[in-house]
C-alpha cells in the first residue's frame, strides 16, 4: 500500500549475504533509490541479481549490512509493514498465478491485508484495467497464454498498491507484441521500479537508470543511455 | 499422450467443468458441502442388507448428474481407484455370510446383498464426492470448510495439496517428456535412471512449492486463505434443505 512517502524508498547500504558460510553471493552493495524512478539491475547469469532482489523483500534475512524499505529497516519485526510497500512478480508467472481465476488471484493480495469486498473488487478493477486484462478477470489462470499470464502476475502485485514494485525477467519468453505491451504497461505504472533482466533493448525502452553488477557487486550505477552505450564496460561484466 | 499428460488435462477438466456457467456451480458451497456430506453419512449408515433404501438414495446421484449435465461416465471412472478395495472387502462376505434374505419374494444369500451393498455404497460415495468437486471449486470448498469451523490449518493444508498436485504433475510431465524425447522407441522409464529422475522431480517440486509460497507470504499470507465472500439467495437455503429431507425421509422411512 502506498506509504505516500516521496523521497527514498530504498536504502541499501554495505549489503554482504551468502547462502553457505565462505561462499559469497554479495558482497559490500549499496545504492540508494527514490520514488517515481525506474531502475534495471544487469548483470551476467549467477551474479546474484535475483538474491539481491529477494533481499529486498526480506525472504533472507541473515544479511549484514542494511536495508531500508520504505522507511522500514529489514529485520523479521518490520516484514509486515515492509510487504505492504513493496511488490514482487516471479520470472516463473506459473508461479505467481497459484488460484483458479485471474480474479481470484489479483484479489488474494488485498484481501489478506484486511480490505473490505467493495475495496478488494475496485482494486481489482484497477489493478486488471491498467494493464490491459479487463476482459480476463473470470478467466482460468492455466489457460492464459504467457503474456497473458506475465499480464496477470503484475496485476497481482499492482491491486496491493505497492510504492515499490520489484520484478525479474520481465521480458523472457515474451512475443514481440507482448513485450511491447508490457513495455507500455511499466511505462503507465507509478512508484519506484526495480527491474532485473537481461533484454537490453527491454531495459533501455523502460529504465532511465541502470545499476551493473558482477564480481558479487554493483560495478556501475548511471544513466542507462551511458552504461547500456558503454560496449567496453559490458564486454568486461559478462554481458 | 503418456499416462502423466492424461492425468494434467484430467485435473484441467474437472476445473473447466468446475467453472462453467451452471446454475448447480453458482450455488452456495455450504449447502452443496452439506448435502453431500449427510448423503455420505446416510448411505454409509444403512445396514448391510437394506437394498431397498439404498435403490432409493441413488435419486440424488441421478439428479445431481442429470440436471448437472455431469457424466456418468468421468464419475463411474473414479471408481477404478476404490473398487478393486471394495470388491476385495466384499468378495468374502458371500461365504462368510450364509444367512438367506428375503429380496422381492425371493431368498438370496446375505453375503451376496451385503456384497452389493457394500459396492454400491462406494459408487454412491464416490459419485457424490464427483457431484461436489465437478460443481465447486476448491477454493470454494475451503470457503464452506471453513465456515462450518474446520481448523484453518486442515483447511489451507487441503488447499495447498490440491494446488501441489498441480505442482508435482507438471514437473513429472516435463521431466518425463524430456527423457522421452530424448529415448526413442523405450517402453517407460529405464530402471537405472529411475533414481535421478525421481530425485529431480522431488527437488524441482519443492523448488517450485518454496517459489509459490514465498509469492503467497510476499502478498501478505499468514497461514489463512480468505476467499470471495458468497452472497445467500433463497435458493442455496431451499435446496439443500430439500435435499436434506428428502434423503433423511428415504432413510427413516424406508
Amino acid at each position: 500500500m502506498k506509504t505516500g512517502i516521496s523521497g527514498e524508498l530504498l536504502n541499501i547500504s554495505g549489503v554482504c549475504f551468502s547462502y553457505e558460510k565462505g561462499k559469497e553471493i554479495l558482497k559490500d552493495v549499496s545504492f540508494r533509490a527514490n520514488e517515481g524512478e525506474s531502475i534495471a539491475l544487469v548483470g551476467a547469469n549467477g551474479i546474484g541479481k535475483s538474491t539481491l532482489m529477494k533481499l529486498l523483500v526480506g525472504l533472507y534475512l541473515n544479511f549484514s549490512g542494511s536495508i531500508t524499505v520504505a522507511g522500514h529497516e529489514m529485520c523479521a519485526k518490520n516484514l509486515d509493514h515492509i510487504r505492504e510497500h513493496i511488490g514482487y512478480v516471479f520470472q516463473d508467472s506459473d508461479s505467481q498465478l497459484f488460484l483458479s481465476t485471474v480474479e481470484e488471484d489479483v484479489a488474494f493480495g488485498p484481501r489478506n491485508y484486511g480490505l473490505s469486498e467493495d475495496e478488494v473488487q475496485k482494486r481489482v478493477s484497477e489493478a486488471l484495467d491498467l494493464v490491459g486484462i479487463e476482459n480476463l478477470r473470470k478467466n482460468k489462470t492455466y489457460q492464459l497464454s504467457g503474456g497473458e499470464k506475465k499480464l496477470a502476475s503484475i496485476a497481482t502485485i499492482l491491486s496491493m498498491k505497492p510504492d515499490i514494485i520489484i520484478m525479474d525477467e520481465p521480458s523472457v519468453a515474451l512475443d514481440p507484441k507482448n513485450r511491447r505491451n508490457l513495455i507500455s504497461v511499466l511505462k503507465d505504472i507509478g512508484g519506484l521500479k526495480l527491474i532485473a533482466s537481461h533484454d537490453l533493448d527491454f531495459v533501455m525502452n523502460t529504465c532511465e537508470r541502470t545499476i551493473l553488477m558482477d564480481g558479487k557487486t554493483i560495478v556501475a550505477d548511471g544513466r542507462t543511455e551511458e552504461i547500456l552505450g558503454n560496449r567496453v564496460l559490458l564486454e568486461a561484466h559478462g554481458l | 499422450m503418456d499416462s502423466i499428460e492424461k492425468k494434467l488435462l484430467e485435473l484441467n477438466k474437472i476445473q473447466d467443468i468446475q467453472q462453467r456457467n451452471h446454475w448447480m456451480n453458482s450455488l452456495h458451497p455450504l449447502g452443496k458441502l452439506l448435502i453431500s456430506v449427510i448423503y455420505i453419512f446416510l448411505v454409509t449408515s444403512l445396514g448391510k442388507y437394506d437394498i431397498v433404501p439404498l435403490i432409493l438414495m441413488s435419486v440424488y446421484i441421478i439428479f445431481s448428474f442429470i440436471i448437472g449435465e455431469l457424466s456418468f461416465r468421468e464419475g463411474i471412472y473414479r471408481m477404478r481407484l476404490i473398487l478393486p478395495l471394495l470388491i476385495f472387502v466384499g468378495i468374502f462376505n458371500p461365504f462368510l455370510d450364509k444367512n438367506i434374505v428375503m429380496v422381492a419374494g425371493y431368498g438370496v444369500r446375505g453375503g451376496i446383498i451385503s456384497m452389493l451393498t457394500l459396492v454400491v455404497k462406494g459408487l454412491y460415495t464416490v459419485l457424490a464426492v464427483y457431484a461436489l468437486i465437478a460443481t465447486t471449486t476448491i477454493e470454494d470448498i475451503c470457503y464452506a470448510l471453513r465456515m462450518i469451523k474446520i481448523p484453518k490449518i486442515i483447511v489451507i493444508v487441503i488447499m495447498l495439496i490440491y494446488r501441489y498436485i498441480d505442482v508435482m504433475s507438471g514437473e513429472a510431465d516435463r521431466i518425463y517428456t524430456a527423457y522421452r524425447l530424448r529415448a526413442p522407441g523405450q517402453k517407460g522409464i529405464a530402471y537405472k535412471f529411475w533414481g535421478a529422475l525421481v530425485g529431480q522431480w522431488l527437488l524441482r517440486s519443492m523448488d517450485r512449492a518454496q517459489v509459490v509460497y514465498e509469492s503467497m507470504t510476499l502478498r501478505g499470507f499468514k497461514g489463512d486463505y480468505i476467499p470471495t465472500k458468497k452472497g445467500v439467495n433463497a435458493i442455496d437455503v431451499i435446496y439443500p434443505i430439500a435435499w436434506i429431507t428428502v434423503l433423511t425421509v428415504i432413510r427413516i422411512f424406508f
